[in-house]
């Protein structure tokens, strides 16, 4: 019989989690299109989005490699910090896409995509308050899988409040602006 | 610069941002950058802009 360690399923969690994350998303437009839709303007703005999360993540990829180069160890696993350069550029992405006006896409559903957005935030605070409460969240100089949790609720939350400010800048400026 | 030919043209309409954004298939905000001058779009979309408000492309887009 196949046995799973404990880290082989940390892997399959995540692959779950990504596969879900990207099926949901997807099913959250409009039309039920797989696509999301954006027009010319939306398309260059987030170009320009892409490639500079591009360059974030080549920069703290290129720091992982020096810190492991000079043999300079971090408390963290080391997928953890892999996994932390998608999310930093995932972030990058989402805040200039959110404050340049190319977030949503033509066919997104606004509601949709927040409950989605709620329930993942759910779905990922839960491990980590069990994980807290029991101390294994950072234990002897070693961090629990469920920081892989945290830092995906840390990204919901950045992500919650740039929404948040952007609707209220637009709002003192005029919708009509 | 500011397209406020465009926007008096839409106005003349009884359009709003949203409502001409629909006709020609983009976003409201781009609409606004259109005419706030901080975009310039494609011929295609000036094209769907002019068709939207009954306007030629000199009408609209050609600056004096």
């Amino acid at each position: 019989m196949l046995a799973i360690t404990r880290m082989g399923s940390v892997a399959i969690g995540i692959l779950v989690g990504l596969v879900l994350a990207v099926i949901l998303l997807k099913a959250a437009n409009q039309n039920h299109k797989m696509k999301t839709e954006y027009d010319e303007r939306q398309k260059i703005i987030r170009g320009k989005a892409y490639q500079i999360a591009w360059y974030v993540m080549v920069i703290y990829e290129v720091l992982m490699m020096v810190l492991h180069i000079g043999e300079i160890s971090l408390p963290v696993s080391e997928y953890v910090l892999h996994f932390g350069g998608v999310l930093v550029s995932a972030i990058v992405l989402a805040v200039y896409c959110i404050w340049k006006d190319v977030y949503w896409g033509l066919n997104s559903n606004r509601r949709r995509y927040s409950i989605i957005f709620l329930a993942t935030g759910l779905l990922n605070a839960i491990p980590v308050y069990f994980s807290a409460k029991e101390g294994t969240l950072f234990a002897n100089g070693e961090t629990g899988p469920q920081l892989v949790n945290l830092m995906v609720l840390i990204m919901l939350v950045v992500l919650g409040i740039t929404l948040i400010a952007k609707d209220a800048a637009d709002r003192n400026a005029g919708r009509e602006g | 610069m500011k397209n406020l030919k465009l926007k008096s043209a839409r106005a003349a309409k009884d359009l709003s941002q949203e409502d001409l954004a629909k006709i020609c298939g983009v976003s409201r905000q781009t609409i606004s950058a259109i005419e706030k001058g901080d975009y310039n779009p494609t011929i295609n979309l000036c094209i769907a802009i002019c068709k939207a408000l009954d306007k030629t492309l000199d009408e609209l887009f050609w600056e004096e």
